[in-house]
């Protein structure tokens, strides 16, 4: 069966509700991004101690979300899994809209964000053994092979754009491991530090753009009526469930390396200081035990309910999970010297969480949200509604 | 080439902290209000860990003085994407403002946090030492007093004053030292070239126990603690 695409209309109230709400949220970024240049980064919770905060949070989390949309995008263009194709478009068009989301986080959370030119000067400007610089080169090749992607698949070119999806997909395991080394390279850093960084990262990657594609599946398809086959996501939840468990193995390994031996203060902080629950709420209770638990309790596993939830969970917990690497990663003190430190920085750090910054990252949100409606306005990403209209017809909001 | 080393005597640091206000004059560093300071944010060139060791009855305090080691593998100029810190030929490791991005790399890889994220722009200070006056021309690394915020600095081992030093055809380690090493009133402090093995420091190191901070990551500094 060959599936035809289409755009939705954008003329209910809904849609245009909606356009105007995420306008004026981007309108706050620019505000808030001028805040935060002309002021200088004290508006935001970073500090000497913990450097990085919200935005690198998000930054990671997104470069996940687009890795792993970008994966399970290949399962329609590379495996030729006719399941997969109703996605298979907006699996690779939110793909790219999140590594820009990425890069303008990455980007505003710089000092000097007007210098970010002298990344790209490879070999010249720039110090090739810096996993940043390393990754502006992965960074820049995966957004040109994603355009390159979609235009084929738009084309209809299917036989190179398995080409270029294989491609893309390695190259997307690339980029998040990459992003991963940027952390597990960092020997001073007990949190940071493990060569099976990279791998957790695209795990996580994986169950987060996963769960990601399951919500906006089921949110743009319910709201634009059009009727989601319940196979595709029971056949995605089972992907979830194998991932997360993987997943769990890989956190288990991890965090065992760190607490077998004798010097395991920093990963004791993790597990029970200020931001214990970073960690077992977040990332080992919304991450991997719940949505476990939903997918595989027999009456939860074949419902669609449950399995949202489960992904809702996953998206949460991923998010959680990041942001317990980032946070208690440089929160807790570096020992100096073997012996108990008073004065400065003897005690771990504390991020707070701001106005500035967290408007910052919402309106850059906003944004990404703001260009995924407009693109299933503009391109022709949902599958044409010739499929049995869903019963609740005058349920759609959006048209 | 000389590899300019600092050697801190423990025995006789009095803990006065005078490297640090004098390293703060030389160098435009801002003194932090208490808030920053209690936000972690303030701007810390040369630092005074508080070391406890022992329990209640029998405890002993030690003050130990952190400047940037200067490592001779340092982690924070592998880790910098814009080739924004690099180390000279002699072994100092030096922060280019002009180049550096803020990323905040450094700060993360450094082991002894010694670099410091600067929050607040500054005002323009007049240079203190009127018998050397600054070269607003020169386009070294040198910052004073053009800082901007939102980058990340560092100690230098005040490289202004021996390079001018070495122009002069002076003595290094004796006529001219670093600012910290100048203000100690308890003789605390040596600098000197560590490859020279007729240079003080040298000579104190074949003298006396010694030892490095976080010596297992390999990062092999430059400023080495003669031990109590």
């Amino acid at each position: 069966m060959e599936l035809k695409y289409s755009t939705i209309e954008g003329k209910s109230k809904g849609y245009k509700t909606l356009v105007v709400i995420l306008g004026i949220m981007v309108a706050m970024f620019i505000f808030s991004f001028l805040i935060s240049y002309l002021k200088g980064q004290k508006v935001w919770g970073i500090s000497n101690m913990i450097p990085w905060g919200q935005l690198i949070t998000f930054y990671i989390y997104f470069i996940g979300l687009s890795a792993g949309a970008i994966i399970i995008s290949s399962l329609s263009y590379v495996f030729k899994k006719e399941t997969f194709e109703p996605i298979g478009r907006m699996a690779v068009f939110m793909g790219i809209l999140l590594m820009v989301g990425a890069m303008f986080f990455v980007l505003v959370d710089l000092g000097r964000p007007e210098k970010a030119w002298r990344l790209f000067m490879y070999f010249y400007f720039n110090n090739m053994s810096s996993m940043f610089a390393i990754n502006s080169i992965f960074y820049t090749g995966y957004i040109i092979l994603m355009l390159i992607y979609l235009w084929l698949i738009f084309e209809g070119n299917k036989k190179l754009a398995a080409i270029v999806g294989t491609i893309d997909v390695l190259w997307a395991i690339a980029v998040h491991m990459g992003t991963g080394a940027i952390f597990g390279l960092i020997g001073n850093r007990e949190i940071f530090f493990s060569p099976i960084k990279p791998f957790e990262f695209l795990l996580a990657a994986l169950t987060s753009g996963t769960s990601l594609i399951i919500i906006t599946a089921a949110a743009t398809f319910k709201f634009t009526s059009r009727m989601i086959e319940e196979e595709l996501i029971f056949s995605l939840s089972k992907i979830l469930k194998i991932i997360i468990l993987i997943l769990l193995i890989m956190v288990f390994v991890d965090k065992l390396t760190h607490i077998y031996f004798p010097n395991r203060d920093a990963t004791l902080y993790l597990f029970t200081g200020d931001y214990w629950w970073l960690f077992w709420v977040f990332q080992i209770g919304l991450g991997i035990v719940l949505p476990l638990i939903l997918l595989s309790y027999s009456k939860t596993k074949r419902t669609k309910k449950g399995v949202i939830i489960s992904a809702l969970s996953v998206v949460i917990g991923v998010f959680g999970e990041r942001a317990a690497l980032v946070i208690p990663g440089t929160a807790h003190p570096q020992p100096f010297v073997s012996a108990k430190i008073e004065g400065i920085w003897g005690e771990p750090g504390i991020f707070k969480i701001t106005l500035w910054e967290t408007l910052l990252s919402l309106s850059i949100v906003s944004f990404i949200i703001l260009l995924f409606v407009l693109g299933l306005r503009f391109l022709e990403i949902l599958p044409n509604q010739t499929n049995e209209p869903v019963s609740a017809k005058t349920n759609s909001i959006i048209k | 080439m000389s590899r300019w080393g600092m050697v801190i005597d423990l025995d006789k640091c009095v803990g006065c902290q005078a490297c640090i206000v004098a390293c703060k004059m030389e160098n435009n560093v801002p003194h932090g209000s208490p808030e920053e300071q209690k936000l972690k944010r303030e701007v810390n060139w040369h630092k005074m860990i508080t070391v406890t060791k022992g329990k209640y009855p029998y405890v002993r305090t030690e003050l130990i003085p952190m400047p940037c080691m200067h490592c001779d593998h340092p982690p924070c100029v592998t880790v910098c994407p814009a080739k924004a810190t690099f180390r000279r030929r002699d072994g100092i490791i030096v922060q280019y403002y002009r180049r550096c991005i803020g990323c905040k790399y450094c700060i993360v890889a450094c082991p002894y946090g010694a670099r410091s994220f600067n929050f607040t722009s500054q005002e323009e200070k007049p240079y203190h030492r009127k018998d050397e006056p600054l070269d607003n021309n020169s386009w070294e690394p040198w910052p004073f007093p053009t800082r901007t915020q939102g980058v990340v600095e560092k100690c230098t081992f005040c490289f202004h004053r021996i390079d001018k030093g070495l122009k002069k055809g002076k003595k290094i380690g004796t006529e001219v030292v670093p600012a910290c090493v100048e203000a100690c009133p308890s003789h605390a402090r040596f600098f000197g070239d560590l490859d020279d093995p007729k240079s003080e420091v040298s000579k104190l190191l074949a003298s006396r126990n010694s030892f490095r901070l976080r010596e297992e990551l390999g990062t092999k500094p430059k400023v080495i603690y003669l031990t109590r």
